[in-house]
């Protein structure tokens, strides 16, 4: 039987592994990916939370499951923007390494 | 009477009636299109004084997200004004936004220029009135998007694009940690209406670590949003790297959207002191780090950006006296000095540049936009008969009324700091020779009647606040 602790934890170990992907990696698309990562994490647990603690009617809170929908749908908004934005920069730089993204500085 | 609602609505209509306008219209005269957001933006603002009275009594599912109470009506009309300047910004600065797009027409790309700002103010005007961390985080993220546009828009220019990635990626994780902090305060309240989850908190017998691990990932995005220190490492470069006025949009819009966020947010919060010991912290860096950053910058709007983390440390201190009369009078007088300040940066950078050399000599060059430079800075740094020393003054009153000694004294040491950069912009104006061109700089009707407006209102504040009060109660 799965518990809540164990869901918990699979999506502790996703937010960990998608934050330090940010940190870590040094090409925008991964860092992206990464970031994805971090909000999957964030859906599992909202998901899990509202399925195990169940009201006292018997029912599990809905609005966590339907901020699970917002939050899927306003992740592929943000990745279409970012999207374009990094395929410009590729065309303006030929380079999606963050570090050779260096030019305002102090 | 209207109801609050369709004000977010009208806004969106307007927005996206500009976008068709702008698509089936090729040989239109691009700049109409800004002056019919303005118009839209003045009718909209007007009608915020007709809404009707949220009645208590409704029941309707829809208001348990929303809330349309005088505090959320008054951050609307800041929403509504700062977009209505930042669009009087955008007419000024339309011949950068040309060059800065690849296109077939000369003016490719303005019209969504002048549309994309009115989804933004939809977003900041439900971020102010929503009451459920749902409509928080949607109405955060439809501001967030649009600003992801707006500061990459003139692509060709690598600076902007430079920003856009890093405003991009730093915000996506701001985003991240706002929704697995919703997560928690989810998991250990049971819900995500704020009334609801400050009845659960105020209980005993729940998981309070788990609440207060969530609150802090919440606190964490939302000093993302207000760019306090630690969380303000975007901020320098993105201002610098945006358009000069998607620039005053981020540092008034998002700073004010995210401040009624905060506030709200953390009333439930209230009973947990650790969260009060953390607030003061950040605070405190905010203040030294922001006022000691900008000493030694010599590109204007660098110095601007430090300068508005400076001012979010202010901000800070009235939140943790929890004086939400003090943070709403502060971010006005923010608005009026902000706006006038990139107002004239537009006006002043597009022959000469960012740099501090081509303020130089403006006195001499136009008299107007000097003496206006002038208000700005000095409602920036504090000076007596001006809002932005009322608002100080406020902010430290309810402080010193809370018992927070120790941070008025920070803060009162960082307003000197404060008035040596900001003098500095003033001396290359009123004492510095010209630099290069010595040519008188032409002011357009429309920006010289905003201008004075928001010169009126820093004086006229400054003296007789009342009307910011009256509108809050």
């Amino acid at each position: 039987m799965t518990t809540l602790g164990d869901y918990l934890t699979v999506s502790g170990i996703l937010f960990a592994i998608g934050f330090s992907g940010v940190l870590l990696r040094r090409n925008v698309i991964i860092i992206f990916m990464a970031l994805e990562l971090m909000l999957n994490a964030a859906n599992l647990s909202l998901v899990a939370f509202s399925r195990f603690r169940l009201g006292d009617d018997g029912l599990p809170n809905y609005n966590a499951q339907v901020l699970v929908f917002f939050i899927i749908t306003v992740a592929a908004a943000e990745v279409a923007v970012g999207l374009a934005i990094i395929v410009a920069l590729y065309r303006a730089r030929r380079t999606t390494n963050v570090e050779d993204i260096n030019s305002l500085k102090f | 009477m209207i109801s609050a609602p369709y004000l977010e609505v009208a806004v969106l209509v307007l927005g996206t009636v500009i976008l068709l306008i702008e698509s089936f219209s090729a040989k239109l005269d691009r700049r109409y299109l800004g002056y019919a957001a303005l118009l839209g933006l003045t009718f909209i603002f007007l009608a915020t004084f007709f809404v009707a009275p949220q009645s208590t009594t409704s029941s309707a599912p829809f208001w348990n997200f929303y809330s349309a109470d005088a505090t959320s009506l008054f951050f609307k009309r800041i929403a509504l004004a700062t977009t209505t300047g930042v669009i009087v910004m955008m007419l000024d600065f339309a011949p950068l936004v040309s060059s800065g797009v690849q296109g077939t027409t000369p003016q490719s790309g303005l019209g969504e220029f002048f549309a994309l700002p009115l989804f933004t103010c939809a977003g900041l005007m439900w971020m102010s009135s929503a009451i459920d961390f749902v409509l928080i985080f949607v109405s955060l993220e439809l501001v967030t998007i649009s600003f992801y546009v707006l500061v990459g828009f003139t692509r060709r220019n690598p600076a902007s694009l430079e920003a856009a990635i890093k405003y991009l990626v730093l915000s996506a994780v701001a985003t991240g940690f706002l929704v697995y902090g919703i997560t928690w305060i989810f998991g250990a309240t049971g819900e995500t209406n704020l009334q609801k989850i400050t009845t659960v908190l105020s209980r005993s017998g729940f998981e309070q670590n788990a609440a207060l691990f969530g609150g802090v990932l919440v606190i964490i995005a939302l000093g993302f949003k207000i760019a306090a220190v630690p969380f303000h490492i975007w901020v320098a470069d993105v201002y610098q790297g945006a358009p000069t006025p998607v620039t005053a949009y981020l540092s008034v819009g998002s700073k004010a959207a995210g401040f009624i966020v905060l506030l709200r947010v953390l009333e439930p919060f209230l009973i947990l002191p650790q969260m009060q010991t953390l607030l003061v912290a950040i605070a405190v860096l905010t203040l030294i780090y922001g006022n000691l950053a900008a000493l030694p910058q010599t590109n204007v709007k660098r110095l601007l950006a430090y300068s508005s983390i400076a001012h979010a440390g202010y901000l800070l201190v009235a939140v943790v006296s929890f004086s939400g009369r003090a943070v709403a009078f502060y971010l006005v007088a923010y608005l009026l000095m902000t706006l006038l300040s990139f107002a004239v940066l537009v006006l002043v950078s597009q022959p000469g540049g960012d740099q501090l050399e081509s303020f130089a000599g403006l006195s001499q060059r136009s008299p107007f936009l000097a003496f206006a430079m002038l208000v700005a800075m000095a409602s920036l740094a504090g000076v007596p008969f001006t809002a932005g020393f009322l608002g100080k003054f406020l902010v430290f009153d309810a402080a010193i009324a809370t018992h927070h000694f120790g941070l008025v004294v920070v803060a009162i040491g960082t307003v000197g700091a404060g008035f040596y950069y900001y003098f500095k912009v003033v001396r290359a104006i009123y004492w510095d020779a010209p630099a290069s061109s010595t040519d008188k700089i032409i002011v357009s009707p429309l920006t010289r009647v905003a201008l004075i407006a928001l010169i009126a209102g820093t004086f006229v504040l400054g003296v007789y606040p009342q009307p910011i009060f009256d509108a809050l109660r």
